[in-house]
């Protein structure tokens, strides 16, 4: 009995220190210069490309070459499709890396002041070139005018044809002035000719609804208001763009319905919306071309998925780690990393620039999908609670994909569902 | 041809006609859990593109291996593979010692407080893993074990699955003959020394189905894992598994089919193996009515 | 009483303090000494579920009364906010209703199949055993992998469908659908675990002396009444047993919904345990996490206590 009670107490006291511990230990000080090869740095990266894992390293080796206080710079390659939560549990843990790549977890850091502020390090920094960064992909990384994190890669998103499939239809697709519309009737007369799919917005699976934004923007649609306080699901805008998929999934069978799969890169479909960064998917079994976005109702857009680089304020080393951050971003390491991450740098944003390093497109492909495109780009949606936003979206959404669906009903209990929220 | 129902009861034609019947839908009822483990061995070495095929197909034309080596390449699968080994191991290991010795106390030492004891361990057995998963994360972090498999092994080898060991391991000790462990006592065995000697011995069949059901309990953890590693050289199986995706959290089909397969096929061979153990050892474990 | 009637549900019960001593059990000669024993015996499995079971529960009750900020690791006392929560909380009500549903559907199907696969299987013929590996098989393949087959299978154009059209027959789009997905997490559930329900069946059925089977046959009793007045009170203690083991089971049916529904579409297969598992680690709101947990820790417990009280009234004693 003695030793049970023990244990007990034993166990709640280490639980309550252990609680207070973690309490303040993220505001524990910077000692200003460290000891010669005292300093371990450990980056979260979601990519276990062997080219990717490569290039950061030979990177990190020639930054430590010369800077004594580093021991070792690793990057810890952690699966993309539990990034957040795992990142998350390991800050919570006490166990947080030093820098991270981060997605749509970047509003929730950067409004838990998880990240140090960039803007002045960097400015300060020699040859850093501050101003050759876009604006238009700094912003969602941008909170009271400070930089949290360097927007290393901005791969728009891009219109996909197998070519094959549209010949094998009798379907002629003229580039210019391509409009959604054509889309869904040549990739409705693909479906009913070959029996393979029209289109396929890549990743959604009726699942992920945050990668509709490459549809919805040609309707002029947005998930929320800009100062992401209001839903907007349920505007005129919305309405007719979520009737479009409704119509392609439902009525001319232009898009897959829910629960089939379809993969274009494996010849399934005649389109499909995805990043740039996919063309690495293509395998020459079949021709093809990539195309900007078409236009909707709204006109021309476009959209690009973004990550960036930041470093966390728990880091022990928050000096060390961000000036390895300023190093690993210089106009140099930029012009590398730009091989595999559409650059944010304004010099490095050129078709011939960026076909030194791709096998799979053409500088004028390039061109026309990746330079043309960023500058005015819309991001996918991002904002505090990205996972309960998903999910309570998700949940709210599923009703709409059925046949006889009421659009407008859906999305009003779409923003029922989001407000709360936002607002919070 | 059907004969009628009065000689149905007696004539051997009939006994023909309903053995046929009771096996044609046993095979029928068997189809469900056949399928699934053979469209999984045999899509894994499908071509991606012959996956989703319309019409399905069960077999292909154009087999490959592809997706094995890159199951194997893709993340530390082998590692992988050998952490849900040995925490498996481990766990089962802990688990027959601990509960074969509190079943055996419960069902034959008697002690102050045995009852109520009894009642707060099966408490363990009530109280699912998602009501303690929050504060035992605490807990592990607190001393340093988040990203270790030692909430793994201690967790399962001492509380829930442990807890439905001990109470396997008591009623097995109480249905046994006491004179044995009479003799024994004349003998002047003491109570560890019955229990060594004399009750284990005759606690295999218990102690085997013991051992399979919490091997199977480990091997099959997939919340815990999920929760406590973050690291994918400690990953175990099932957590790996549902980790196949591209660098943009595609799911890499061909590939996870090939990594199930790899981690299902030596248990299934294991099982069919030793089927009569599994079965009879449940059967014999004391669990009946 | 006999000790083919020592189950599993009836020596639980010589574990409550107004019980006997178990009946085989001789008041045997304490000697000195003895009871230290059985304290270091017991002394494991006792800290085990001490330090984690009963230490993590009462941390969840503190937990539950607790704002927490993931990032920072600050702890806030909230009162009774996470509790008030619960009954303003929209998608409970649909989340109960799905974890009930599931649990009618999974100890239903799981104890009447397990049960009529044990009556199909429980003479020898040629097969039989090799029946019994079928049926029992599933039950070694993970959870995870199973499920994921699953997930292939029904898909729009997956095998199941695939397999229908053979038939001529449209399949639905089983995982799209409330009602279907709701059937595809029940059954897939019960296919993986029926084999260890069938087989604690056979064992009971096999303790049945046939004599009194026989007996009843020649005063005229037909198969079915023989099988629900004599067979079926005869191992209704194992009944018992199977059904507190199912519904907790079922309870904790954590990676079927995960990875083959993610609770979708809308939340029909939402069941609870998925629920606590998103608010806790996926919105990282520990304190509703916990609440809820504590929840379903309730709905256990009343289960349980409502299934062992129901069982005086049809679990059979043999006097």
């Amino acid at each position: 009995m003695f030793t049970r009670r023990k244990l007990l107490t034993a166990l709640t006291l280490a639980t309550a220190v252990g609680l207070a511990a973690s309490g303040c230990s993220a505001a524990s000080p910077q000692a200003p210069s460290a000891a010669p090869g005292s300093v371990d740095l450990r980056m979260t990266v979601w990519t276990s490309n062997k080219d990717h894992l490569a290039l950061l390293d030979s990177i990190a080796k020639s930054y430590k070459a010369s800077r004594p206080a580093i021991k070792s710079i690793t990057f810890d390659s952690l699966p993309f499709a539990d990034y957040n939560s795992t990142l998350t549990t390991q800050i919570a843990g006490g166990n947080s890396p030093d820098l991270v790549w981060m997605g749509d977890l970047s509003k929730d850091l950067i409004s838990a002041k998880a990240l140090v502020p960039l803007t002045d390090r960097l400015k300060a920094t020699p040859e850093w070139g501050y101003d050759d960064l876009l604006e238009s992909v700094t912003a969602e990384f941008s909170a009271d005018g400070q930089l949290f994190a360097y927007p290393f890669s901005n791969s728009p998103f891009a219109l996909y044809v197998n070519k094959d499939l549209l010949d094998r239809a009798g379907q002629k697709l003229e580039p210019a002035g391509l409009t959604w519309d054509r889309v869904s009737a040549i990739g409705a007369a693909v479906h009913s000719a070959t029996g393979k799919a029209g289109f396929v917005v890549r990743d959604f699976d009726y699942s992920s609804w945050n990668m509709l934004a490459t549809v919805w923007t040609g309707w002029g649609a947005s998930a929320w208001s800009a100062d992401g306080k209001t839903c907007t699901f349920d505007s005129p805008q919305m309405t007719d763009a979520m009737r479009f998929l409704h119509d392609a999934a439902f009525v001319n069978k232009s898009t897959p319905g829910p629960g089939t799969k379809a993969d274009f890169f494996a010849g399934d479909a005649a389109f499909t919306i995805a990043q740039v960064s996919r063309a690495s998917l293509l395998d020459g079994s079949f021709a093809f071309d990539v195309l900007p976005l078409p236009k909707g109702p709204a006109g021309a857009y476009s959209v690009i998925g973004q990550a960036g680089v930041g470093v966390l304020a728990s880091s022990r080393h928050v000096e060390e780690a961000t000036n390895f951050l300023a190093y690993l971003t210089n106009p140099e390491n930029a012009r590398l990393l730009a091989q595999y991450f559409p650059p944010p740098r304004a010099s490095l944003l050129t078709g011939d620039k960026l076909a030194e390093n791709n096998k799979k497109l053409s500088a004028a492909q390039l061109q026309s999908v990746v330079v043309d495109q960023v500058r005015g780009a819309v991001t996918l949606p991002n904002h505090k609670n990205p996972a309960e936003i998903a999910k309570k979206g998700k949940v709210a959404l599923d009703a709409l994909w059925t046949e006889k669906a009421d659009v407008p009903a859906v999305l009003g209990s779409v923003c029922a569902a989001l407000d709360p929220v936002l607002a919070k | 041809m059907r004969p009628d129902t009065a000689i149905a009861r007696r004539g051997p034609w009939a006994r023909r006609i309903r053995r046929a019947v009771l096996i044609g839908s046993l095979a029928v009822l068997a189809t469900p859990f056949v399928i699934p483990i053979v469209w999984m061995v045999a899509s894994s070495f499908k071509p991606l593109s012959e996956i989703f095929k319309t019409p399905p197909t069960m077999f292909t034309a154009s087999p490959t291996i592809a997706a094995y080596a890159e199951a194997f390449s893709f993340q530390p699968f082998a590692r992988q593979y050998l952490n849900s080994l040995y925490i498996a191991t481990a766990v089962t290991l802990i688990t027959l010692l601990v509960s074969s010795l509190a079943g055996y106390a419960f069902a034959r030492i008697r002690f102050a407080g045995r009852n109520v004891l009894f009642i707060v361990v099966l408490t363990g057995l009530l109280v699912p893993s998602e009501v303690t998963i929050v504060p035992l994360f605490q807990m592990f972090k607190q001393v340093g074990l988040v990203n270790t498999h030692w909430p793994l092994i201690l967790v399962t080898a001492l509380a829930a699955p442990c807890v439905l060991a001990t109470f396997i391991m008591r009623q097995f000790f109480i249905a046994l003959p006491v004179e044995l462990e009479e003799a024994a006592r004349l003998d002047g065995l003491g109570q560890a020394g019955i229990w060594w000697r004399v009750s284990l011995p005759l606690a295999r069949p218990a102690l085997s189905a013991v051992a399979i059901l919490t091997f199977l309990a480990s091997w099959n953890l997939y919340l815990e894992p999920t929760v406590y590693l973050t690291s994918p050289e400690l990953f175990t199986l099932p957590q790996a598994l549902t980790r196949y995706t591209d660098a943009y959290g595609g799911e890499m089909w061909s590939t996870q089919l090939a990594a199930a397969t790899l981690s299902v096929v030596p248990m299934l061979v294991v099982f069919v193996a030793a089927q009569r153990h599994f079965v009879e050892g449940i059967a014999h474990s004391g669990l009946k009515g | 009483m006999n000790t083919s009637l020592l189950a599993a549900g009836e020596a639980a019960h010589d574990a409550s303090p107004a019980a006997g001593p178990p009946p085989r059990q001789r008041p045997a000669r304490t000697r000195r000494g003895d009871a230290l024993v059985g304290y270091l015996f017991i002394a494991p499995q006792l800290l085990g579920v001490l330090a984690f079971v009963i230490v993590p529960v009462a941390l969840a009750a503190y937990y539950s009364v607790s704002e927490w900020n993931i990032f920072t690791g600050q702890l806030t006392f909230v009162g009774g906010d996470n509790y008030a929560e619960l009954f303003q909380d929209p998608q409970l009500p649909s989340v109960l209703g799905a974890t009930a549903i599931f649990l009618l559907g999974v100890v239903v199907l799981n104890i009447t199949l397990g049960l009529l696969l044990a009556v199909l299987l429980n003479r020898r013929f040629r097969g039989s055993v090799l029946f019994r590996t079928l049926f029992f098989s599933p039950v070694v393949v993970s959870v995870v992998a199973w499920t994921l087959v699953w997930g292939f299978l029904l898909q729009g154009n997956g095998g199941v469908n695939g397999l229908l059209s053979l038939v001529g027959v449209d399949g639905p789009n089983w995982l799209q659908q409330g009602g279907t997905a709701m059937a595809s997490v029940i059954v897939t559930q019960v296919i993986r675990s029926v084999g260890v329900n069938m087989v604690l069946f056979l064992s009971a059925l096999q303790g049945v002396p046939p004599e009194l089977r026989e007996a009843a046959r020649v005063d005229g009793a037909s198969n079915r009444t023989i099988f629900l007045r004599i067979t079926l009170p005869l191992i209704s203690p194992t009944l018992l047993l199977t059904a507190i083991i199912t519904v907790v089971g079922a309870l904790q049916a954590f990676a079927q919904v995960a990875v083959l529904t993610e609770g979708g579409p809308g939340l029909s297969t939402t069941v609870l345990v998925y629920y606590v598992f998103q608010q806790a680690f996926e919105f990282n709101d520990i304190g509703y996490g916990s609440t809820l947990a504590l929840m379903l820790l309730t709905f256990v417990l009343v289960l349980t206590l409502i299934q062992w009280q129901l069982r005086r009234k049809w679990v059979f004693y043999e006097a």
